[in-house]
């Protein structure tokens, strides 16, 4: 059966900003499953809390709006349950950095075979405008009228500190190339992070679509770490593309030495289980 | 005390007290006893002091003595430690050298009739080959010959055990085992006379522990997924499961927090399969959103509050049962939960299955109750019950995920490929799961979700009642108060009854009402000063019990508790 982006769309009302980067990160993402063959009932999305959150109605597939700051546990607990499922934990700079930054931190070096597609507006939109750790320093910020006062985070720098197996940058102004993008990270078996750099007119028009623009280059995938460390660095471009992977990493699930020989998934195993062979053990 | 024996070991954490509590332990479950073995340990890794008592009987027993009839000490500390809780006429078996009492010790000694016996285990261990470690097994030796039983039944245990490990000197041993045996200074210390074994043959029974029957019981109801924080009385949870996970193919994750592991097990009950995680007060509370979640989402959820005594860190490695109050009341907002509570290793084998059930049947999270005593303390049980029956409530695929319906239960169908797909949503929803602000949405969705209690309520068992038909006290309680009251019936000549509480939430109080229109003087146990339960009692049958028994010094209610209520 053929799929198309109808079958990804929703007939809910739009509560987005015109001009919000969301529109064209969604279009991304429904291209990319289409590409991939993927249906709507194939897909689980782990919605986080905030704008991107309030994408979870818009958009086809089994999805499930949870906690701020926890789509990634969620969906990791959703993968390891039915790997059949192509899981998406779609999480905001604010849940991602904030709120969840250890699941992050474990879930790369976990290399759970997800995708995380991280929306980074900088800034906490939905609850109007304040400070996260990518907000622009010196930028006026709900309640600080100086701006903040600690210092960043570099999603980037951040993610290849810890061994992973992929990280990628895609633009919410170029919704082809992120399209591509998310489909490399959904096909890459392991930890996928995905930050997106995102357009919020209403609270970050400073680093408008063309400013951004401007600073864009797309680069081919690489898996040299000291080249990608250089470019999540550049303060003067902003690199797009999977600027690093490092397919030599198995996923969790496939270490899993109990799991070796087993064919079938967690979801097709609830089932009176005989215990009598560890039993003996209690004698 | 004529009907039960105790013997309790002391030593220093890291020692190996444990494993010469188990061979006891074996040995005389072998033998035909029931035992029940209940350990007391510091929050450290090397020193202090720690204790493993085990309780033995011909009948059945559950619980402990506050005083034992022979105390095994293998460290200076232990010993001062644990001299008070010898009872008259009890024995004393050291191992440590020129060991000097005090003032107070040797009057207590003198008061209580308790003999002493040294045994220089350097030196048999010297003179018998052997490395000094093997001086335990000295200990191990003399106490067997105290009890003036064939030696070739403890051998037998020791030998299996060792001969599962590696490196070991097994001839070494049975030398050592022996000449503790044959240590003169034991040879004619006088004993009780142990009560008879009547034709039960136990060989083939059980020793597990609340956590251990609580991970058997889980495989058993199909869980394929365990995800936690290690945290106290919880953690051998993780440790069961773990070590066995080659047979069971369970899928274990030691999480890096709470909240993690909360999620995933929602996140793997979300698309169908079976999980659950395991805390203790503290990572419960980290967790508390999480349940607030799925009674929102509607995911089924299974959680294990392992209790310990105090708030914040508290006192990690005691006992108590405090945390009722976190169990009903934790999680924002109004939404239906079930918190059920075990009492030993045979509720938590079969309780844990109820709980999945419950949570899947009625889209809820079950919060099922047990305390350190339950957790770590080793059970003797002939037979585990049969397997309870897994029911689900899964439909094979539906329209409306949150569908309004007379019981509130919704269909309930798993993500699946060419399933129809839905919004599973934290935010208030329509029947669609689309996020909604409209009053009207807000009542219906509100009021279906509560409607799910009246339904569970009535597939609730009444509480169940033990003792006579015509009692003068009943106590009510939940948790490991059973155990030491049921114990305290057989010793007592006053009628006790005891009416015992596994499903705590919804709650059925008509049985208490009932004793109390019949006069019975009614006496609410609980193992912490504010008496959460008595309160929730009070709150849904708005019948107060005005006579308590609280304790709340990390110790579980000892057998002597109980009988000291009616001096």
């Amino acid at each position: 059966m053929k799929i198309d982006i109808f079958d990804y769309n929703t007939n809910v009302k739009n509560t987005w900003c015109p001009g919000c980067g969301n529109f064209n990160i969604h279009m991304a993402l429904k291209t990319a499953l289409i590409e991939l063959n993927r249906h709507p009932s194939d897909v689980v999305l782990s919605f986080d809390i905030g704008c991107n959150g309030n994408g979870g109605d818009k958009i086809e597939g089994f999805r499930v709006k949870g906690l701020h700051g926890r789509a990634i546990p969620f969906a990791v607990g959703a993968h390891i349950a039915n790997r059949r499922m192509t899981v998406i934990a779609d999480i905001g700079d604010g849940g991602c950095l904030h709120e969840g930054i250890d699941h992050l931190i474990h879930a790369i070096r976990s290399n759970y075979d997800i995708t995380v597609l991280i929306h980074n507006n900088e800034n906490f939109a939905l609850t109007t405008g304040q400070i996260t750790s990518t907000s622009d320093t010196g930028k006026r910020m709900y309640g600080f009228p100086n701006g903040k006062t600690e210092g960043d985070i570099n999603i980037g720098e951040l993610v290849l500190s810890l061994n992973p197996s992929f990280y990628a940058r895609g633009f919410s102004g170029d919704p082809i190339h992120l399209a591509q993008i998310i489909k490399s990270g959904i096909k890459h078996k392991g930890f996928s992070a995905i930050e997106i750099v995102q357009v919020c007119p209403t609270y970050n028009p400073e680093n408008s679509l063309e400013l951004l623009k401007s600073k864009i280059e797309k680069v081919e995938e690489s898996d040299d770490i000291e080249i990608a460390r250089k470019r999540v660095c550049d303060d003067k471009k902003l690199y797009t593309g999977v600027i690093y992977r490092n397919s030599s990493i198995k996923d969790y699930y496939s270490k899993l030495k109990n799991r070796q020989n087993i064919k079938s998934e967690l979801v097709d195993e609830v089932k009176n289980h005989s215990i009598s062979n560890i039993l003996s053990d209690f004698q | 005390m004529k009907e039960r024996f105790s013997i309790k070991f002391g030593g220093e954490s890291g020692q190996g007290i444990n494993t010469l509590g188990k061979f006891i332990s074996k040995a005389l479950k072998n033998l035909g006893y029931v035992t029940f073995a209940y350990r007391e340990y510091p929050s450290i890794i090397k020193g202090g002091y720690a204790s493993y008592q085990i309780d033995f009987s011909s009948q059945d027993i559950l619980s402990s003595t506050k005083k034992c009839n022979l105390l095994t000490c293998i460290s200076k500390d232990s010993i001062t430690e644990y001299l008070p809780t010898v009872a008259k006429n009890g024995i004393l078996l050291h191992s440590v050298d020129s060991f000097e009492f005090s003032k107070s010790d040797l009057e207590y000694l003198k008061k209580k009739s308790i003999k002493v016996v040294y045994i220089n285990t350097s030196e048999i261990t010297k003179s018998n080959n052997a490395p000094q470690i093997m001086g335990n097994v000295v200990m191990l030796g003399s106490i067997w010959k105290i009890f003036d039983i064939d030696l070739k039944i403890l051998e037998k245990v020791i030998v299996e055990y060792f001969s599962r490990k590696k490196g070991i000197d097994i001839e070494a041993e049975k030398r050592c085992l022996r000449a503790g045996y044959e240590v003169e200074d034991i040879k004619n210390l006088q004993i009780v006379k142990f009560p008879n074994i009547k034709n039960r043959d136990w060989s083939k029974s059980k020793v597990l522990t609340g956590n251990e029957a609580l991970a058997l019981g889980a495989i058993s109801a199909g869980c394929r997924a365990y995800y936690a924080y290690p945290m106290t009385p919880a953690t051998s949870i993780l440790e069961v499961l773990g070590n066995t996970y080659e047979k069971s193919g369970i899928v274990v994750k030691q999480a890096e927090s709470e909240i993690t592991a909360i999620q995933m097990v929602m996140g793997s009950m979300y698309m169908g399969t079976r999980a659950f995680t395991a805390t203790s007060g503290g990572g419960f509370d980290l967790m508390t959103e999480s349940i607030s979640c799925s009674g929102m989402t509607e995911i089924p959820l299974v959680i294990v509050l392992g209790q310990r005594a105090g708030s914040g860190t508290g006192v990690p490695t005691w006992s108590g049962a405090s945390d009722l109050n976190v169990a009903l009341h934790s999680g924002h907002g109004e939404f239906p939960r079930c918190v059920l509570s075990a009492s030993d290793a045979v509720d938590c084998y079969q309780l844990i299955q109820e709980a999945f059930n419950i949570s899947e049947i009625y889209q809820i999270p079950v919060i099922l109750l047990t305390e350190k005593h339950i957790a770590e303390s080793i059970f003797n049980i002939s037979k585990l019950p049969t397997v309870t029956k897994i029911e689900r409530g899964i439909v094979k695929n539906g329209t409306k995920r949150y569908l309004i319906t007379r019981n509130g239960i919704s269909p309930r169908w798993l993500p699946e490929s060419k399933n129809n797909t839905y919004l599973t949503n934290s935010d208030e929803h329509d029947e669609m799961g689309i996020s909604t602000e409209e009053e009207i949405e807000i009542v219906n969705m509100s009021e279906k979700r509560l409607r799910k209690l009246n339904a569970l309520i009535k597939n609730i068992p009444e509480p169940k009642y033990y003792g006579p038909k015509d009692p003068t006290v009943v106590f009510v309680g939940m948790g490991s108060t059973k155990n030491a009251v049921l114990d305290a019936m057989k010793q007592s000549k006053k009628r006790i009854g005891f009416l015992h509480y596994k499903y705590i939430f919804p709650l059925k109080y008509e049985k208490i009402l009932e004793f109390s229109e019949k006069k019975v003087k009614i006496v609410l146990i609980e193992n912490n000063q504010s008496g959460g339960f008595g309160k929730l009692i009070k709150q849904q049958s708005n019948f107060y019990i005005s006579n308590t028994l609280n304790k709340f010094d990390g110790r579980p209610f000892f057998v002597d508790d109980i009988l000291e209520y009616f001096k």
